[in-house]
């Protein structure tokens, strides 16, 4: 059976006296989009670093591509590939030179590392620009040379650390596109990004991660299934809607309409039935994962359990 | 306002890091205590033995019956410059066959060779021989000619004594500055986990980094000898490996201070500071624009603890007075010793850098 992409177990990590991750497991399969989402501070980009090597796990026990990250740390480098919001490229060199360089780090040859290029920077939209040096290159097209520069070395895992943080519209739009490519071709891909409607466009797997521990995790699907319990409905009925007496809350009440947000959908509209309010229409939101991202660190915040 | 706004935040900015503000009120108060205190003290008198080298017998009975205590003689003019390179003798004087003949007749000429250690000595010499012999500041005769000069024969300048330890200073100095903000700005900019994700022996980045460095800190070396020879007549009477070898120990007893600063401080402008504060005192305390002999004892130990005291010392034999590795062999042990240090420090202070 082939082992997963990453395996978590009980990892803490801590830096003098702040606890940046606090003990948390978690698996990764292969061929999985999986985003770690959180607020700043939630441990996130500390998950990262010693998901690649970048920092010691002060306990637990954490396996990347099957390798553990202490004991053959130089085999889990072998394969990943790492984008973070700061730039991983050299401003006084070329986009070829800086590929040619980092391409090199992993031993490979001139004549592979070109053709890749030319192969990743033309879907990217930049091999025209192959011989500017980096500082002349606007922001967008920066990010574009720093993500074909971690697949050049075609790594199986790819951690891709608020890849399109700062990012025009248009950009953001191809980087989206092209991570979801990447995806499609097999690449397992660990994504952080406040953004969170590009996760619900591209993670099949999401964390929540709040002061350094995951406070849920699951497919975005199930993440919303979960937290329909609360669930806001928009009811227009054909008379003037009087007290109302039900479990819930309401947000906004004028004449015939009405916006609420209850627990239990059909418990309420049971309540309605009986107060012999006749509904002409109804419209229920599904929670985004914003909602659900919002309401979970809230929670935590306010000291509960979700 | 707006400017006092402004100038309040950069304040308040330098004011919250404790290492910066440290540092830059030890550097100044450093920076006075050294220069009022360690210039020259003992000027107007020659301390320590002078060695002659005389083909004439007279001039050498004369000596010897005044019984002047600090004079010794040699048998040969390489025996004056070895007792120069062991630091034996302060300064040495080879005196032609009839010199003292040539005395009465007004055309004697004697040569003063400075040991290049402290050149001082040689240029007071110097100026008393000319006094002592007679000559008259009025009178347009002068009964000996006093030539400065360097082992090989060439005018001895002052420069033959400050470019050996400019040479080292600057390579010693560009590379450890150099190092400090090469990794700080990786650091900074993000770069340095990009090396560090990749596949190679972390290792491998801090050595190509010295490597970068040291080649770029010798270019400047070479330069600064280019430019002492072009202009200045400064000339390599040793080896030209001998130099290059040289520059690179020197380059390496100081690279794990480098190193450790780095791994101390993350941002580079709290590194620069840490390392202006440590080599500009070096600079003063290692003897590269006065000798060391001439500072006042405090200040002549403070340099023992400064690598680049040796390393200028070792360059200036092994330039002006041509010698070999033999009569260097104290400055390289010590400087072998430093790098050994160095390295250790340079170890420990990488296995901080990578940590996280």
């Amino acid at each position: 059976m082939k082992s997963k992409a990453i395996s978590v177990e009980s990892l803490k990590k801590y830096y003098k006296k702040v606890k940046a991750v606090n003990g948390i497991s978690f698996d990764v399969d292969y061929g999985d989009l999986f985003a770690l989402l959180g607020p700043n501070g939630a441990g996130k980009s500390t998950t990262i670093r010693v998901l690649t090597t970048l920092a010691a796990p002060t306990s637990g026990n954490v396996k990347v591509a099957g390798y553990d990250v202490i004991r053959e740390d130089k085999k889990v480098r072998q394969k990943i590939g790492l984008v973070s919001d700061r730039l991983i490229l050299y401003d006084r060199l070329t986009v070829l030179e800086n590929i040619v360089f980092f391409s090199k780090l992993y031993n490979l040859d001139k004549k592979t590392i070109i053709t890749r290029a030319e192969k990743l920077l033309s879907l990217l939209h930049i091999w025209e620009w192959k011989n500017t040096v980096v500082s002349k290159l606007s922001t967008g097209m920066k990010q574009k040379v720093n993500i074909a520069r971690a697949l050049i070395p075609e790594p199986d895992i790819i951690f891709l650390d608020e890849p399109m943080l700062g990012l025009d519209p248009e950009a953001t739009r191809t980087i989206r596109n092209f991570i979801a490519a990447l995806n499609k071709d097999g690449k397992t891909i660990i994504l952080t990004t406040h953004v969170l409607y590009e996760v619900e466009l591209l993670a099949n797997k999401v964390a929540i991660m709040n002061k350094g521990k995951i406070v849920a995790i699951d497919t975005p699907r199930n993440l919303r299934n979960h937290f329909k319990r609360e669930e806001i409905v928009e009811v227009e009925t054909d008379s003037p809607i009087g007290d109302l007496n039900f479990d819930g809350e309401i947000l906004e009440k004028i004449d015939n309409y009405m916006k609420v947000k209850v627990e239990d959908l059909d418990y309420f509209l049971k309540e309605l039935t009986e107060m012999n309010i006749k509904i002409k229409n109804i419209k229920t939101f599904e929670p985004s994962l914003e909602d659900i991202f919002i309401k979970i660190t809230s929670d935590e915040k306010d000291g509960v359990k979700s | 306002m707006k400017v006092f706004m402004i100038a309040w935040k950069d304040l308040k900015t330098f004011l919250r890091s404790r290492t910066m503000v440290i540092f830059s009120i030890a550097m100044p108060i450093i920076m006075m205590l050294m220069l009022g205190y360690i210039f020259p003290q003992n000027v107007g008198k020659i301390s320590g033995k002078v060695g002659f080298y005389s083909q004439d017998l007279l001039f050498k009975a004369t000596i010897k019956v005044a019984n002047v205590s600090n004079a010794i003689f040699f048998n040969s003019k390489e025996g004056l410059i070895h007792a120069l390179a062991k630091d034996e003798i302060v300064v040495g004087a080879v005196v032609p066959k009839n010199f003292t003949a040539d005395m009465a007749l007004g055309k004697a000429q004697i040569d003063v060779i400075p040991n290049p250690a402290n050149p001082q000595a040689g240029i007071m010499m110097a100026q008393m021989i000319p006094t002592m012999a007679g000559n008259s500041s009025s009178s347009k005769t002068k009964k000996v000619k006093v030539n400065l000069t360097n082992v090989d024969g060439s005018a001895f300048n002052y420069y033959d004594f400050m470019a050996p330890g400019i040479m080292a200073l600057v390579a010693i100095m560009s590379v450890a500055n150099g190092l400090a903000a090469s990794i700080t700005r990786e650091r900074e900019l993000g770069t340095m986990d990009g090396l560090m994700v990749t596949p190679i022996n972390r290792g491998n980045i801090v050595v190509g980094k010295i490597v970068a460095q040291t080649v770029r800190g010798l270019i400047q070396a070479i330069i600064v000898l280019g430019i002492s020879m072009l202009f200045f007549n400064v000339k390599i009477l040793g080896s030209i490996w001998s130099t290059i070898l040289l520059l690179i120990l020197g380059i390496f007893s100081f690279i794990g201070v480098g190193i450790i600063i780095t791994a101390s401080v993350k941002e580079q402008e709290t590194a620069q500071i840490m390392m202006t504060t440590i080599t500009f005192p070096m600079m003063f305390f290692s003897g590269i624009f006065f000798p060391v002999d001439q500072m006042p004892k405090f200040a002549q130990y403070i340099s023992y603890i400064f690598p680049l005291t040796y390393a200028a010392d070792a360059l200036r034999k092994v330039i002006t007075l041509g010698v070999g590795f033999s009569y260097i062999s104290t400055d390289v042990i010590v400087l072998l010793g430093f790098a050994i240090v160095s390295s250790l420090v340079a170890t420990i202070g990488f296995k901080k850098l990578i940590q996280d």
